[in-house]
């Protein structure tokens, strides 16, 4: 038996594959997560006329680290009125479902860990998951504040992800398959002949409600720090706290890579000829998803926080309304003209 | 697009969507103020309705799962009738209690557009959906009074107990669906009839029969009634002790007689039984009411009794017998209830046997009006009720149920003594109170109507009734 | 021996999970166990190849249903002991009517036959189209009308909902954003020139 032979067929060899595999996607997504929370204190730094984590390391860049360690070496403090099986296990299911969605997303052609007929479904699936770790996290410290963190938190997810669906409903239309490397596949060719342009105001849309999925500013009520202390993780500490703030921004960075994914073509380079096409297709992808952290950044920097009717009156009296009629829209555009997959 | 050939037999239902959501439009931007509006143009669409019906042609339609043949569309009239009367005989009641708004009359719209889809089954997932769209919308209008704690109880107690026969009826529904592996009627009618019968499906038809006596609250599932009946505002009692009987009994007619006509030794017994007990606990349980509408619950239990014992009898006799007793109990059951909706005390709703009394010196005519209705579920002759009796009786002992017979002969004798007693408190007892007056005219209209066909329209003129049920018994036996 | 081994797997916590939902002493933790049973039903439908149906599953009834089911029931404030009392008086026709139904279960299994029209539909035919394709190509055309009859359905539970629920309440003060924007500076300000030591009277 062949080393190539033992990893195709062997189920030994399967099992050390995906192992593998999913060390090639979590290691660079935990090392990118410590990274984007020191990107993003230093572009509020920027914005607020500051200059950040500076101390640790070169240009403060071994803070990430500095922080993680302090976490991890911190006591975890149960509280003693709360349900000690939950409260423990609420920031893993943030963290856990932060993460299996990775599986499904292409970072180039054929880089996919599970390339599913249903990939879309799939992480529209568990990215409502994610609010089951906050819901579970309030109820189970048995604090009034985290309690109401997380009822604010479960009608702002479930509001955003009626839009959301709609949206992806609309990309599904367009590329006519719910497989992600088929609907990146669809938007082949330069920055005009990716969704963003014919969808554009779905993409923004899209993009707000991924603001409001991840409980960002201007969305971030569950743990509006003005009124309930911290919100729904008002209790927790050390590494159970470590693993709420690494999940959600792991959501964050999986939010990007969707609007990534659905509308600025995935791996595809923005100007597809020759010096730009040498450039591997998930340094495109990488380089796309930075952008749009950095917009989350940038409005989390310049935007004040939503009250919360006037979140909820954007999601259910703006947004569904306006994503149904164009959903409506797009299959009639291409029920009309033609322009649909084939 | 096989799915999309016939389309147009679904006329009515799809006449009937669109004109609910414009309706609902309508209402939604005139507001309050446009209550009126909505349920006089809801009144209008029903009628349209009833034009269209009357023009479709026979046959099936979308992949057979909707079916259109002389029987379903005198039962699809009947219930557009009587949905189109409890409309009009809601406004008054609804303005007195400060409810008035225009939801009602758009539910009770799509509650018919469920009876419609409903009677219109040919296959069981088109049976389920339409049953659940005339439920839910339902449940709504008996909560309708939602300030009234009787009113939101009766819709709680109506929804929890009919989702348990719907959970039966699915149960049902997948099992025969396990074991006879298809879920349209022609198909399971094609597979019992080669003879294949399992256990299973027997099973399943039980419970889908079970789900089904549940919605025309016949014994030993009628629990609900006489609270859901004396809790929802009357108008609303009024529209569930008609229409919804009539679809309910027209889908149990096309359940039993399309596909599991093969099967009639097995279903035959469980409707014998549940007729003789709904005649019976109609009968006995109605002795001690003091509540009109507790009255009409039970009632409507025994009526229903007899109904399903014309069906037992499994003759196309026994059917026409169903579709006459059904327009017969339509004309006197809305009789009664817009006579119960003019039992108003200086602007406030009376609902006790003993405000009757004396009725006769009062108000003579809608005295007369009510001894008609009463002696005529009495069975009395010559009136209409004793001919809808008449004809189910004849069926059931031509098919050879001679105990049932006699058993539900006698229970409405048992029965005829509360008929009788309104009658007597009416006339014979020391007049009350008053009621306010003028009756309204819409009820005066309904009233005088109803009154006119139990005595003498119907007795005298039968033939065109007799026809038509006759026609509409017969697509059953003449091969479809 | 993977694929039989994940069905037990499943099947096995889905089983246990149900029966945690109505024996466990706190209504949130049911909640939470028919999440898990949710869960592991749509893995049984993955594993028969139906990942549509699994995934909706999960998107549905995990992201919505029981969202909003978890939403309420933490709210509540349950006395669970009292709900208990009736548990034992009512247990012996409860179990009754369980081991009826038990048996009728095992009659109907026992004289299992499936009938010739059956038989043809037993197994799903395999196709090359993905079960997504497949699933709108039946329903978008033999069961149009059932399709749009669910969505009738849905839109009365909606009109229900609302009617039942919704209230305006008078003297409630609203955000009226257009209004709001709209105003002008003549209907919002007055400049009053006031003397020293007088002061303004309304």
């Amino acid at each position: 038996m062949t080393l190539a032979q033992f990893f195709t067929t062997h189920w030994l060899g399967h099992l050390i594959v995906m192992v593998a595999q999913c060390l090639a996607i979590v290691v660079p997504l935990l090392v990118a997560v410590a990274y984007m929370t020191y990107a993003d204190r230093k572009i509020w730094a920027a914005i607020q006329l500051r200059r950040g984590p500076n101390v640790v390391g070169p240009f403060g860049l071994l803070q990430p680290f500095a922080d993680g360690l302090k976490l991890v070496l911190k006591e975890t403090i149960v509280p003693s009125g709360a349900n000690k099986v939950l409260f423990v296990l609420a920031p893993m299911i943030t963290f856990i479902t932060a993460l299996i969605a990775w599986a499904v997303v292409p970072f180039d052609d054929g880089w996919v860990v599970a390339d599913i007929n249903v990939g879309i479904l799939y992480l529209f699936a568990i990215s409502s998951l994610g609010v089951y770790g906050i819901m579970i996290a309030g109820w189970a410290s048995n604090s009034k504040y985290a309690f109401l963190g997380a009822l604010r938190s479960a009608a702002q997810m479930v509001s955003y992800e009626v839009s959301i669906g709609f949206v992806l409903i609309t990309v599904l239309l367009c590329a006519g398959s719910l497989n992600l490397s088929a609907i990146v596949k669809a938007q082949e060719g330069g920055f005009w002949s990716w969704y963003w342009l014919p969808l554009f105001p779905m993409f923004i849309v899209f993009f707000i409600s991924a603001l409001a999925e991840t409980n960002r500013t201007p969305f971030d009520l569950p743990m509006s720090e003005a009124e309930l202390v911290a919100g729904f993780h008002t209790e927790y500490s050390a590494m159970t706290f470590g693993l709420f703030f690494l999940g959600e921004y792991a959501n964050m960075i999986l939010l990007s890579g969707m609007g990534a994914v659905l509308f600025l073509g995935g791996w595809y380079s923005p100007l597809p000829f020759a010096p730009f096409t040498w450039i591997p297709g998930v340094v495109w992808f990488a380089l796309k998803i930075a952008v749009l952290l950095f917009v989350f950044s940038w409005t989390k920097g310049t935007v004040p926080r939503y009250r919360y009717d006037q979140l909820m009156r954007l999601g259910w009296k703006v947004f569904l309304p306006f994503s149904l009629l164009w959903v409506a829209l797009t299959a009639a555009a291409i029920q009309l003209f033609g322009w649909g997959p084939g | 697009m096989d799915g999309l050939h016939n389309w147009t037999l679904a006329a009515p239902e799809i006449f009937l969507a669109a004109a609910a959501m414009i309706l609902l439009m309508i209402g939604v931007y005139r507001g309050e103020r446009g209550a009126d509006l909505v349920s006089s143009l809801c009144v209008a669409s029903l009628g349209i309705a009833i034009f269209l019906v009357l023009r479709l042609e026979h046959g099936t339609a979308y992949h057979e799962l909707f079916l259109v043949d002389a029987f379903t569309k005198m039962m699809k009239v009947l219930s557009l009738l009587a949905a189109g009367i409890a409309i009009v005989m809601s406004r008054s009641y609804f303005v007195l209690v400060g409810v008035w708004r225009f939801e009602f009359p758009v539910l009770v719209l799509l509650a018919t557009l469920g009876m419609l889809v409903m009677i219109s089954a040919n296959d069981l997932m088109t049976l389920y959906l339409g049953l659940e769209m005339q439920s839910l919308a339902l449940y709504v209008t008996a909560a309708f009074q939602r300030d009234s704690e009787r009113s939101t109880e009766a819709g709680l107690k109506y929804f929890v107990l009919s989702s348990v026969a719907s959970g039966m009826l699915l149960y049902g529904a997948s099992l025969v669906y396990g074991f006879a592996g298809t879920t349209s009627f022609p198909g399971l009618a094609r597979g019992f009839l080669a003879g294949d019968v399992a256990t299973g499906a027997i099973i399943g038809l039980v419970f889908v029969l079970a789900g089904l006596v549940f919605k025309i609250s016949a014994v030993p599932f009628h629990m609900w009634t006489p609270d859901v009946y004396e809790g929802a505002p009357t108008p609303v009692t009024a529209l569930f002790s008609v229409a919804p009987k009539i679809a309910a009994m027209s889908l149990i007619v096309s359940v039993v007689m399309g596909p599991f006509r093969p099967l009639l030794a097995q279903w035959q017994q469980i409707l014998v039984a549940v007729a003789v007990l709904s005649t019976i606990w109609g009968a006995i349980a109605a002795l001690r009411q003091e509540n009109i509408k507790r009255l009409m619950a039970y009632s409507s239990i025994a009526n229903m009794g007899y109904v399903v014992l014309g069906l037992a009898a499994g003759t196309e006799e026994g059917v026409r017998s169903v579709v006459i007793y059904m327009i017969i109990y339509l004309a006197m059951n809305v009789g009664t209830f817009a006579v119960i909706l003019s039992m108003r005390r200086k602007g406030v709703m009376v609902e006790r046997i003993s405000d009757l009394s004396g009725l006769a010196q009062r108000q003579p005519m809608m005295a007369l009006a009510l001894l008609l209705f009463m002696f005529s579920m009495a069975g009395i002759p010559p009136l209409a009720g004793f001919f809808a009796k008449l004809n189910v009786f004849l069926a059931a002992i031509n098919a050879g149920l001679y105990v049932a017979a006699t058993i539900a002969v006698l229970a409405s004798v048992v029965g005829a003594y509360y008929y009788v007693r309104i009658v007597k408190v009416m006339y014979f007892d020391d007049p009350a109170e008053a009621f306010d007056r003028p009756v309204e005219r819409d009820m005066a209209v309904v009233m005088l109507a109803t009154a006119l066909f139990v005595f003498p329209v119907f007795p005298v003129f039968q033939a065109p009734f007799m026809n038509g049920a006759q026609a509409a018994a017969k697509t059953f036996f003449s091969g479809r | 021996m993977i694929h039989a081994l994940a069905f037990y797997v499943f099947a096995a916590v889905t089983v246990v999970s149900a029966f945690m939902v109505i024996s466990a002493r706190n209504p949130v933790h049911s909640v939470l166990y028919l999440i898990l049973a949710f869960f592991n039903s749509a893995a049984l439908f993955l594993l028969m190849g139906a990942e549509f149906i699994a995934m909706i599953l999960v998107i549905v009834y995990v992201g919505a249903v029981a969202v909003l089911f978890l939403f309420v029931v933490m709210m509540l404030d349950i006395n669970i002991a009292e709900l208990r009392q009736g548990f034992l008086k009512y247990l012996p026709i409860g179990a009754a009517v369980g081991i009826a139904l038990f048996a009728e279960i095992l009659l109907a299994l026992g004289a299992w036959s499936v009938s010739p029209v059956a038989a043809g539909s037993l197994r799903a035919k395999v196709s090359d189209v993905p079960n997504t394709e497949a699933l709108g190509r039946l329903i978008y055309t033999d069961y149009m009308f059932l399709f749009q009859a669910a969505g009738m359905v849905l839109l009365i539970a909606m009109i229900g909902a609302i009617v039942l629920t919704l209230r305006t309440r008078p003297g409630v003060r609203r955000q009226k954003i257009a209004a709001q924007i709209g105003r002008r500076r003549e209907e919002a300000v007055v400049l009053v020139k006031t003397r020293v030591g007088e002061g303004v009277s309304s």
